[in-house]
């Protein structure tokens, strides 16, 4: 077995055994991405000669200090989370030079535990994107099935670690964009309490809603990536002032009394027949081992998607106005005025998707529209909180599918950007409710992964991946594919 | 037909608080550029604010300071626009929940005094500085300025005239100073207004079409602006055009002003809630210990000098519009044992004079309260003369003089015992027998003559106003 | 909805080319029809949350600060410290 195939729990303990080093897994996951990312393109920097640096900088620690459990440890980074010294470009022509001169929160999170940053991982231009097609510099492919899209906008994020071009690694979620491509892409994705992650650095989208969380292939390295990155942030004046426990410490898979929640609404007509089947077949046999099923409604469900887009949307356009040519990335060749200089620049450096976002924030919030738009989403995103505080007085945790489908083929979604926005319709409501969720493989449908989401109240990280370890536990733990 | 001028003005004072509104950058001026900065206000992606507690404080103590009620449950909002000043293309504000609301300040003018109402106090960031060069292509940008706290204060259409504004923005200028927000240093732009003008036939209870006018730069700027502004309109609608409600630039070297934008062109700021922030949430308990920080301010104290003090209005209110002189005279109240009115001729004229002269602030010249007052009780008790007294004034400031010691080395004791002041005006009177003829046959200025020989003799240090009670009293005999 | 692309362009200060109008004309009224179908609430939509209030900053003057090189490293054009732009002022 390769390095580079083993999970981050067990690779940890060989660092430390000496049975391997971190150059050495490190140079199998580089070895991993260069033979595969042709074909996957999750990748769009790698940073070889940093890792290396960095692996060796942590050999030579190890035995030595008293290392976080992921030191030494690959990991792969979104790259619309800042990276010192290192391009961090948001999949955007607008961006394509930038180089932030200071680190995410979270980035320095990782590199205080001693793990190797391999590289900055490919997403839909601005995480606007559920396939991650909107990705100006190349499309990422599912390495389940190369005709297929790997999900967005995180696509990079699971396409990484699904193909073993890393062990773990990062995404940001605004409306599904970790559980998504976690679910199309067969690995475990976890979207954090909105607050329980900072999001100083994250380039933000919307701002209310966007989330980062980490990507694994087993529940276990979900949870030592979940632990490294929660925690209070006084630069995020959202981020929650609270003590996070040790979650692959604590990891439980006994759901004896564990009430899950199964709203109707996300087993309805837009879900595929058999993602539905697999989803339930997967909740039976937590059935079968304790857990209490609790039919729930929440109701407000079918507006979710819209009021989604609106609040978003009207975010990404104020979020996205500083992109304007003036003091990073992207700037016109020729301009004649300053409005000739914005217009030229904000035109030619954006790509289509981001445009029909900024124009519909632009539309939402503008004068005579703001009612009976953005203030209507508000409202109804409202609901949706109370609902999901009703749902659990109920029960412990919902379970849906992650998404409606398994993952589509490239291209099939790309004319008609509704059917592309349906494709976020299990996800959209746990970052209107900022709540944590994970989705979990459950799964297979036409040899393809199907995600399994667990949603739970603010703050139960632990419960969230306890439920998914003991879904684990029954279909067994992911590998990298083959490619 | 005469005409009403209506005026209502958004006064934007930066408070002095140490860093910036959304960073930890140091709120400073005038250093070189762009070294004021860091990622969060340059807008650089990935950044996000956190609110400078100091900010609200402040806001929440002006807001007391006008009379206005405060709303401590509060948000803040983006208002969008596109500038290069503006790193983020958004300015962070507040739009629909001001900080305090629904205030007045009283203002004096000509001896009246007339409330004013403040709509409302708001909180929110400053922009960059955009510089500009004749023999330069393109424009340059100091973002040291961005992120700088700002409170704007908007006023009711309440004022009458370019006077009555002018007014109120002393007032309120005394009222920052006082309560210790804001520098008001109108040459370093840290008070700025805009101005909005409309006119209306005299007794009309309706308002006319209001303008508003952008870049007024200092207080006096304000009265041009407004009284051409308010002439342009009165014009206009004489030659029977009607007003349209746009915004102007106010070139004060040009003494005009032109149309920036029509109400067609209004942009639209697309405010909504900032989403980086939550909610601003100061306790009630908070709120009102603000509210007692808040020391008396200067109409209060105008009223309580002319009432208790006996001081004259003008003098009052010259005393109290200036913080430094107005803490000066109230330590030296306090202190005690001297006239209220000669403390504050005292801080009017050479106290005053000196530090005009100098450019120096009372804080740190020499002089103390205790030092004031100790001269002023020498001059009361007859101990030194007036003029003595201004010799060790400038002795003090010049050289942090001892008092007593000044008095010694220059002998500016003064002679006020009976029986050595009789014996000089003795010796005078007997030597001068043709000037006490002349007072006798009805020549009275030949007093003034015998009183000023008796200082001669006494080489200055003789009380004149014992001299010439005692030159009368042998005269008068 | 009929949907004004061009105006919406404009505050957000992109640039539509006439070929592309259309195609974004008809995608933003089909978003548009989309996003609008939501219910009729009413109430209080400025999410005042007074429990769970913001932490303010203290104001204290930071540290670690980057220098005006590295904080205008990426700025596309530079002069004598400061970022360039066309002309503001005529």
């Amino acid at each position: 077995m390769e390095l580079y195939e083993m999970p981050a729990y067990e690779l940890s303990k060989m660092l430390r055994e000496k049975k391997c080093s971190s150059t050495e897994l490190t140079k199998s996951v580089l070895g991993r991405a260069k033979a595969t990312d042709e074909k996957v393109g999750a990748y769009l920097t790698i940073c070889e000669e940093e890792a290396l640096k960095k692996a060796a900088e942590v050999d030579e620690k190890l035995g030595k200090e008293n290392l976080h459990p992921l030191a030494g440890i690959p990991i792969g980074i979104k790259d619309n989370i800042s990276t010192k010294g290192v391009l961090t470009t948001c999949a955007s022509k607008m961006l394509y030079n930038y180089v932030p001169p200071f680190d995410a929160f979270v980035t320095g999170k990782v590199k205080a535990a001693d793990m190797v940053i391999t590289g900055k991982l490919n997403m839909d231009e601005f995480a606007m994107g559920s396939s991650t097609e909107n990705s100006h510099f190349k499309k990422t492919h599912n390495p389940h099935n190369l005709d297929c899209v790997p999900g967005g906008s995180s696509g990079g994020s699971a396409a990484a670690v699904a193909a073993g071009s890393a062990v773990i690694s990062l995404g940001s979620d605004t409306g599904g964009s970790i559980r998504m491509p976690a679910s199309y892409c067969g690995v475990v994705g976890l979207k954090p309490t909105y607050g329980a992650v900072s999001r100083y650095g994250l380039v933000a989208f919307a701002s209310s809603l966007d989330q980062i969380g980490p990507f694994g292939r087993n529940v276990t390295d979900t949870a030592m990536l979940t632990g490294v990155i929660c925690g209070n942030d006084p630069m995020d004046a959202t981020s929650a002032a609270r003590e996070y426990p040790d979650f692959a410490a604590s990891l439980n898979s006994d759901v004896s009394g564990l009430k899950i929640g199964i709203p109707k609404e996300y087993f309805g007509d837009g879900v595929d027949d058999a993602v539905k089947q697999s989803v339930m077949n997967a909740v039976k046999e937590l059935e079968s081992k304790g857990a209490v099923l609790v039919d729930i409604s929440l109701p407000s469900t079918k507006y979710a998607l819209n009021a989604y887009y609106i609040i978003s949307s009207a975010e990404a356009s104020s979020n996205l106005a500083r992109f304007d040519g003036v003091k990073y990335g992207y700037r016109t060749e020729n301009y004649d005025s300053l409005i000739d200089m914005y217009e030229k620049t904000r035109s030619e450096g954006f790509g289509d998707e981001v445009k029909r976002r900024i124009m519909l924030g632009t539309f939402v919030l503008s004068s005579g529209f703001f009612d009976a738009y953005y203030k209507k989403a508000k409202l109804v995103a409202q609901e949706i909180v109370k609902e999901f505080d009703e749902a659990f007085t109920k029960c412990d945790v919902i379970a849906t599918p992650a998404t409606p489908g398994t993952a589509f083929k490239l291209g099939e979604n790309m004319g008609d950007p509704t059917k592309m926005y349906a494709a976020d319709i299990c996800t959209v409501t746990v970052n209107i409710a900022g709540l944590p969720a994970i989705s979990v493989p459950c799964g297979k449908v036409n040899n393809m992964p199907v995600g399994l989401q667990f949603i739970g109240r603010k703050f139960s990280e632990q419960t969230l991946l306890n439920a998914a370890y003991a879904v684990e536990k029954n279909i067994g733990e992911a590998a990298p594919v083959n490619v | 037909m005469e005409y009403e001028t209506i005026v209502g003005l958004e006064v934007h004072a930066e408070l002095n608080t140490k860093t910036k509104i959304y960073c930890s950058c140091k709120n400073a001026f005038g250093l070189e550029v762009n070294t004021q900065i860091c990622p969060i206000c340059t807008g650089m992606p990935g950044t996000l604010p956190t609110l400078n507690e100091k900010v609200v404080e402040y806001a929440v103590k002006m807001g007391h300071a006008t009379n206005c009620s405060i709303n401590n449950v509060c948000k803040q909002d983006r208002k969008n626009y596109f500038y290069p000043d503006l790193p983020k293309a958004y300015q962070i504000s507040q739009s629909d929940i001001p900080l305090c609301e629904h205030g007045y300040v009283d203002i004096m003018l000509d001896g009246e005094e007339k409330r004013i109402g403040i709509t409302r106090i708001h909180i929110e960031e400053d922009a960059g500085k955009m510089l500009h060069n004749d023999a330069f292509q393109g424009s340059l940008v100091d973002f040291n300025r961005c992120g700088v706290p700002l409170i704007e204060i908007v006023s009711e259409p309440d004022m009458r005239s370019s006077a009555e504004a002018k007014a109120y923005l002393e007032t309120l200028k005394s009222i920052l100073q006082y309560i210790d927000i804001s520098d008001c240093k109108m040459q370093e732009g840290s008070i700025r207004c805009d101005v909005n003008v409309s006119v209306r036939p005299k007794g009309s209870t309706e308002f006319g079409t209001r303008c508003e006018m952008k870049n007024v730069n200092s207080f006096s700027a304000a009265m041009r602006a407004i009284d051409y502004e308010s002439n342009r309109q009165i014009e206009a609608i004489e030659r029977g055009e009607t007003i349209n409600q746009e915004t102007r630039r106010w070139d004060d070297m040009k003494g005009m002003n032109f149309l920036l934008r029509s109400k067609e062109d209004a942009q639209d700021y697309r405010y909504f809630p900032e989403p980086d922030l939550t909610t601003i949430y100061i306790p009630k308990e908070k709120v009102e210990e603000l509210k007692s920080q808040i020391p008396e301010l200067p109409n209060a104290k105008i009223k309580r000098y002319v009432k208790e003090l006996g001081i004259p209005q003008t003098d009052a209110e010259l005393i109290a519009e200036n913080l430094p002189r107005c803490r000066l005279f109230d330590d030296c109240i306090e202190l005690g044992g001297v006239s209220p009115k000669n403390v504050s001729n005292w801080i009017l004229a050479d106290v005053s004079k000196y530090m005009n002269e100098t450019g120096k602030d009372i804080a740190e010249s020499n002089l103390t309260a205790e030092k004031l007052v100790k001269i002023i009780k020498l001059i009361e008790s007859g101990s030194i003369s007036n003029n003595s007294g201004k010799i060790i004034f400038e002795e003090i400031m010049q050289n942090n003089a001892d008092i007593d010691k000044v008095i010694e080395e220059k002998g500016l004791a003064q002679i006020s015992d009976d029986s050595a002041i009789e014996k000089i005006v003795n010796d005078v009177l007997s030597a001068n027998q043709k000037s006490v003829d002349d007072y006798r046959g009805g020549k009275t200025n030949a007093l003034g003559f015998l009183v000023g020989q008796c200082m001669k003799a006494s080489k200055g240090q003789a009380n004149p106003a014992k001299c010439k009670e005692l030159v009368l009293k042998y005269l008068e005999s | 909805m009929a949907i004004d692309v061009k105006h919406l362009a404009k505050l957000a200060r992109l640039r539509i080319e006439d070929e592309k109008l259309a195609r974004f004309e008809k995608d933003m009224e089909s978003i548009v029809s989309m996003v609008e179908q939501l219910p009729e609430l009413t109430g209080d939509a400025s999410g005042l949350d007074p429990e769970h209030p913001m932490k303010l900053r203290e104001d204290i003057p930071g540290t670690d600060k980057l220098s005006r090189a590295e904080l205008l490293s990426n700025a596309p054009k530079t002069q004598a410290g400061c970022v360039v732009v066309p002309k503001t002022v005529e």
